[in-house]
């Protein structure tokens, strides 16, 4: 199959030679465009000194948290790409409904008063619940939409992908209505707490903490347990694997549940920081943690995290450091516009990502 | 009856045939040797085996029990293992995880441990590497973790492609010792080589490939004088 994939790729070669010039021109306005905004609007930013220290923490905290959730939404993309060579596009939404599901166990814990009673109770249920739907539905997406196209060649198993995020965005539409419901927002979470002199949102201290415990979990899952080394197997030689016995549905079911599991978390952790939950809310975070995954390098573990995290500052400080700097009022309002350059550059100029090059490099 | 049977199996990519119906039978504890040139169909015949194709007519059986059907981590399981052409061992995992995946099938912990002991007693050259990534190996030392992941699925039938391919002639002879070996433990072996001469000095049986056709069969022996062999493989 790959070799497949590399005569197929190797193919628009002459095309592109023909238009260089015009490319490259392009191309370059487009480095030297960024270059200067990044240096002149981070010198302007600096000279006008404008932030104190205290917003720059502020600031970086909150790209930490979004991080977070961008990372641990990412290693579902980069493992199920990994595993299959598929982009699933409906992971975006898979998050969605495990923060719906959270969304309702922590009303009616707010209702009754455990969520203030007993925080670390309540969010173990609301976690936990969210992971099993997640799972539940990752797994169920596999088994019914993506098993039975995976050995059509061609655009079939994507624009399934894409109809599966289409159809669980509807559905839950149709169950809970397009109205943006408030998650609640108990006081435990709001309280500041001391960090190095500077005060953050405890909420923050908790996503980011829980948020690294998970991925830690989860790296030592795939790192230290039989079916996570079937994964990494499977990811490398697919076929090698399953002559060797290794039972490559057994594998991939895994996968979506692990990538699930992930996503139950995200979803949970984003309605904690964003407050709002509705069937849309799945899809710029899922867009942006597949930005995330590629800019690590998709098929990479490691790549997603740190993929996830350098997004979530970029887009956190960026809008001060880069945008204030060369004097563009209001730029928090294009962090949504940082974010999505930040990614067509990755695509543009570095689409094995961060870490993907040394794996290329290595199965060669 | 034979161990495993191939009987008259027609494999195809989309419209091309491949295999245009061949039929080998490879006895219990015996060497078989499939022989031939490029693009003859050794290797799709080894994949049809393992499940990885499937043949469009015909039928493969182990033990009298066919195998049509069956997804290729069951083949394995039934005692179908193979070494593929070209190694393909999992160059990201350690030696250790990839004689970890080879037993993946089994539950026997303690049975898995002393396989793994009897591999490292096999290739001694594995034991200090056993840490390693196994993509930082030397061609040689990956053919032997490649001989020993498959070894640890306990195979009934080793299905061996070209092992000795892109190897140093020292190598070479040590993979053709280690396949007696293995072979006088007990285990049967259908061994693809392009080095006919030797394949066939050790097979007990030997099949000429061509074109999609078994073209010539014999006792290793007899095919190694056999004139037509000699003038078309062994030079
Ligand atoms: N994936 C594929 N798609 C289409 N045709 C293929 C594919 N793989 C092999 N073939 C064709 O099938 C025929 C048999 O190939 P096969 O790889 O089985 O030969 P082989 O005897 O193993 O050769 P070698 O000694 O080079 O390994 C060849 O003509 C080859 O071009
Ligand atoms: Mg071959």
């Amino acid at each position: 199959m790959t070799d497949v994939v590399a005569s197929r790729i190797g193919l628009p070669k002459l095309s592109s030679l023909a238009r260089f010039t015009f490319v490259d021109v392009i191309l370059w306005a487009l480095r030297l465009a960024v270059v200067i905004v990044v240096v002149g609007g981070t010198i302007g930013t600096l000279l006008k000194g404008r932030y104190a220290a205290a917003q720059w923490f502020d600031l970086v905290m909150f790209g930490l948290t979004i991080g977070s959730v961008y990372a641990l939404i990412a290693l579902g993309y980069t493992m199920v790409y990994g595993v299959l060579r598929l982009i699933n596009f409906a992971h975006g939404d898979i998050t969605m409904t495990g923060a719906f599901a959270g969304y309702f166990l922590a009303s009616s814990f707010d209702r009754s008063g455990l969520l203030d009673r007993s925080p670390i109770l309540a969010m173990a249920g609301i976690l936990a619940l969210a992971i099993v739907t997640s799972t539940t539905i990752a797994v169920l997406t596999e088994r019914i939409a993506y098993r039975p196209f995976r050995h059509v060649r061609g655009f079939a198993p994507l624009i399934c992908a894409i109809g599966v995020s289409f159809f669980l965005e509807q559905t839950f539409r149709g169950l809970f209505g397009p109205s943006i419901r408030s998650y609640p927002d108990p006081k435990w979470q709001r309280a500041a707490i001391d960090v190095l002199g500077f005060s953050v949102p405890r909420v923050d201290i908790i996503v980011i903490a829980l948020a690294v415990v998970a991925m830690l979990v989860l790296y030592v899952i795939i790192q230290r347990t039989k079916m996570g080394t079937a994964m990494r197997a499977v990811s490398e030689d697919t076929d090698a694997a399953a002559m060797m016995g290794v039972d490559v549905n057994k594998v991939v079911v895994f996968t979506f549940a692990l990538g699930g599991a992930m996503a139950g978390i995200a979803g949970v952790f984003y309605a904690f920081v964003f407050k709002q939950v509705y069937f849309f809310m799945g899809f710029t975070p899922g867009i942006k943690a597949f930005g995330a995954a590629v800019l690590g390098g998709i098929g990479s573990v490691p790549g997603a995290m740190i993929g996830g995290f350098f997004l979530g500052l970029v887009e956190s400080v960026g809008p001060a450091l880069f945008l204030d700097g060369i004097g563009i009022p209001a730029p928090y309002q294009l962090r949504d516009l940082i974010a999505f350059t930040l990614l067509i550059m990755v695509l543009i100029f570095r689409p094995h990502g961060i870490l993907g090059e040394r794996m290329a490099k290595k199965r060669a | 009856m034979a161990l495993l049977e191939i009987d008259d199996i027609h494999v195809f990519y989309d419209k091309i045939e491949a295999l245009k119906g061949v039929s080998i039978a490879v006895d219990e504890k015996q060497i078989v040797t499939l022989v031939g040139a490029n693009g003859a169909g050794k290797t799709t015949t080894l994949r049809a085996i393992s499940g990885i194709l499937h043949p469009r007519a015909g039928e493969i059986r182990l033990g009298g029990e066919s195998l049509a059907d069956l997804p290729p981590h069951e083949i394995a399981g039934m005692g179908v293992v193979q070494v593929p052409e070209g190694r393909r061992i999992f160059a990201r995992l350690t030696v250790d995880e990839n004689l970890q995946m080879g037993a993946f099938s089994r539950n026997d912990r303690r049975a898995i441990a002393e396989d793994k002991e009897r591999m490292l007693a096999l290739f001694p050259r594995l034991k200090e590497r056993l840490k390693q990534v196994a993509g930082t190996l030397s061609g040689g030392e990956q053919q032997m973790v490649a001989t020993a992941r498959a070894l640890m699925a306990r195979p009934r039938i080793l299905l061996m492609d070209e092992p000795s391919m892109g190897l140093s002639p020292v190598m070479v002879e040590h993979v053709f010792e280690t396949i007696r070996a293995i072979n006088q433990q007990g285990v049967t072996i259908l061994l693809v080589e392009q080095n006919a001469l030797m394949a066939l000095g050790i097979a007990d049986f030997g099949y000429v490939m061509e074109s999609g056709r078994i073209v010539l069969t014999g006792r290793g022996q007899d095919l190694l004088e056999d004139e037509n062999v000699q003038r078309a493989y062994l030079g």
